[in-house]
């Protein structure tokens, strides 16, 4: 089945492509056997859908006429609108969009660059990534949801899905107007208008639960222009630091906490008196207990605290 | 999109790749569209039944005989499709996105490059938007992230003050740069290390001090610098066994562990690796609570120790002993 409608979608672009002239709907059905095989009904369907399905991929067929044919509808691929234009790229141009293919740790996404390097490629142009070194990101998308997603916010579509709630564990189903995606520490997520709670809302990719499903057309909606995801995702970084620790560290110990002394002073020759600035106790008290001996904290209490209770799990000292 | 629409997509961009290619080896035509070689056999075996019109002439041929005796691909009667479609809206989305992730840590004149490439693509696909998607990348010194971009993009050498987590040192070293990366969230530089006279592999954000010097790099990439060397892959490394609780999964990825079985309540029972008991130790006990060593036995009992010890600096029991 899936065969058969690849064959038939390539055979009318080809069919198209290969005449500069109006084509009928009936001259379309005479030239492809598929349509030829159908009932009237069921080739006007599988007409229009294929139509429909081609504008999805960009190719966009012309509907007009000509004397000739008295005033009935035709169609055609112009060559000039479908086309790639000649696009030569730059030695140092072709080396980052080289690069830039091979980011993706994403098979769809993977695809769609070589793709798109091997059209450039068919009019003339080489790529060598090594042309240009950079620092090379890797992009990666494991979510399930991602493609879907993806799709949607570049063609402005409403979208459906069941959204597991962190706290309870429990699935809602939510409707969102895609503004735009942000990816931070390899997790993805979509931003947007939450049609159900009527405000702009982050969701966690990870946790969208089955299918992502259309909820309106493809540009339905307009993404206001004061929206700023860069300002929602922001929530996502580590927050900035507000506290400061003193913290003893035995001499030549402990370096990446001593990386980010504000202040360090010697004791002894044994040990420093070092000072950390810190947003997360939790986290500087991971960094604490993973020393054992060689870190003591001297303040603040809460993170002394936290460290000590650390410990005594280590230890197997119940608290 | 769905799978036989993309697959529609690619055969038309192969159509008039392949006549611009004849005679490429089928195992090349996969590699450059990312698909596996008998996944491309299977659409040139597509691309046969299609074509302009039905009869012989109009439909796309290859030369069988070279395709099955030298495995290269003659396309044949497909002149009518000389040049490929527009770059597609998601391809040009995809390439869009990653250029943009790029253009983050630009040094130079990269910038202006990624800029124009960019423009270029717009061009490509007809339409100028690029998608609103951000990748944040991992945050570190401004400073040392501009010195390494620099001096990848001068291809100079550089000195750096790094921290070698594993062995809780720090020390000073001139380097080659040659490729700087991110994986799993962090930012690593391979470079010859003229200290230690080999390929090594540094994490960015571990990178106290950078410094670009006159000096040229005059050594070649080494292909073996890759992440996975973090991690010793043979095996033949000390391991211990651990219970990892529940919620806290993300640490059997995060150092590569093996797992050996699952609890009813989640927890995970599994393997972990590490060439420095001493790093092992520190790991086990940053994650107290969620990560528990349950053998070896001695290990068990110096995870022990070590807490016992530190509390002590606290207790007053022993505070001679804690610093």
């Amino acid at each position: 089945m899936a065969q058969r409608k690849t064959e038939r979608l390539m055979n009318l672009v080809f069919t198209l492509l290969a005449t500069e002239q109006f084509l009928t709907k009936d001259q379309i059905r005479a030239s492809i056997a598929e349509y030829r095989e159908d009932s009237d009904a069921a080739f006007e369907r599988k007409f229009e859908r294929d139509k429909q399905e081609l504008r999805e991929l960009g190719i966009e067929i012309e509907v007009g006429s000509h004397d000739a044919l008295g005033g009935v509808a035709g169609y055609r691929l112009l060559r000039s609108d479908v086309e790639l234009p000649q696009i030569d790229l730059t030695v140092e141009e072709a080396a980052v969009i080289g690069l830039a293919g091979q980011l993706w740790d994403h098979a769809g996404m993977a695809q769609e660059s070589r793709t798109a390097l091997a059209k450039l490629k068919t009019i003339g142009n080489r790529f060598d990534p090594s042309a240009v070194r950079m620092i090379e990101s890797r992009l990666t998308a494991h979510e399930p949801a991602f493609d879907d997603v993806f799709d949607a916010t570049g063609r402005r579509m409403p979208i459906a899905f069941e959204y597991r709630a962190r706290s309870t564990g429990e699935s809602t189903t939510r409707h969102l107007e895609p503004w735009g995606m942000v990816s931070y520490r390899d997790h993805w997520y979509v931003g947007g208008y939450d049609r159900d709670r009527r405000a702009p809302r982050l969701f966690r990719l990870s946790r969208i639960v089955g299918d992502v499903r259309p909820h309106g057309r493809p540009g339905e909606y307009e993404v206001p222009e004061d929206a700023d995801l860069k300002q929602v995702a922001r929530a996502l970084h580590p927050p900035a630091p507000e506290a400061t620790a003193v913290l003893r560290i035995a001499a030549g110990r402990a370096h990446l906490l001593r990386r980010r002394a504000t202040a360090v002073e010697r004791i002894d020759p044994t040990a420093d008196r070092v000072e950390v600035e810190y947003a997360v106790t939790g986290d500087l008290a991971d960094e604490i207990a993973a020393h054992g001996p060689d870190v003591v904290v001297e303040s603040p209490a809460e993170l002394r605290d936290a460290v000590i209770a650390r410990l005594r799990t280590l230890a197997g000292v119940s608290a | 999109m769905n799978p036989s629409l993309k697959q529609v997509v690619r055969m038309l961009a192969m159509v008039p790749y392949l006549q611009s290619n004849q005679g490429i080896p089928l195992a090349e035509l996969a590699r450059e569209f990312d698909i596996r070689p008998a996944q491309a056999q299977r659409e040139l075996e597509v691309l046969m039944m299609t074509g302009w019109g039905e009869f012989h002439g109009e439909l796309i041929d290859f030369d069988l005989t070279a395709l099955e005796e030298e495995g290269v691909v003659h396309i044949r009667d497909a002149e009518f499709m000389p040049r490929p479609l527009r770059v597609s809206r998601s391809e040009a989305s995809a390439l869009m996105v990653a250029l943009q992730t790029l253009r983050q840590s630009a040094a130079g004149d990269q910038a202006e490059i990624i800029d124009s490439a960019l423009a270029k693509l717009a061009a490509a696909a007809g339409a100028a938007e690029a998608p609103a998607v951000d990748v944040v990348e991992p945050r570190g010194d401004p400073a040392v992230q501009e010195a390494v971009a620099e001096a990848l993009a001068r291809r100079r050498r550089l000195r750096i003050v790094y921290v070698n987590e594993t062995r809780d040192e720090q020390t000073e070293r001139v380097v080659d740069p040659h490729r700087a990366f991110t994986q799993a969230g962090h930012r690593y530089l391979s470079a010859w290390c003229h200290r230690a006279e080999g390929e090594r592999l540094f994490r960015v954000d571990r990178i106290v001090a950078a410094q670009v010097l006159d000096e040229p790099a005059t050594t070649e990439a080494d292909s073996r610098s890759r992440l996975e060397d973090l991690f010793p892959a043979d095996r033949d490394a000390d391991s211990i066994t651990v219970e990892v609780a529940p919620g806290a999964d993300w640490l059997v990825e995060q150092y590569r562990m093996e797992v050996e079985s699952e609890r009813e309540d989640g927890t995970v029972v599994a393997r972990m690796w590490g060439t420095d008991p001493d790093w092992i130790r520190r790991q086990v006990m940053r994650f107290a609570g969620r990560l528990r060593v349950v053998g070896p036995e001695e290990f068990v009992e110096q995870v022990r120790a070590s807490a016992r010890l530190a509390l002590g600096a606290y207790d007053g029991v022993s505070p001679e002993q804690g610093v």
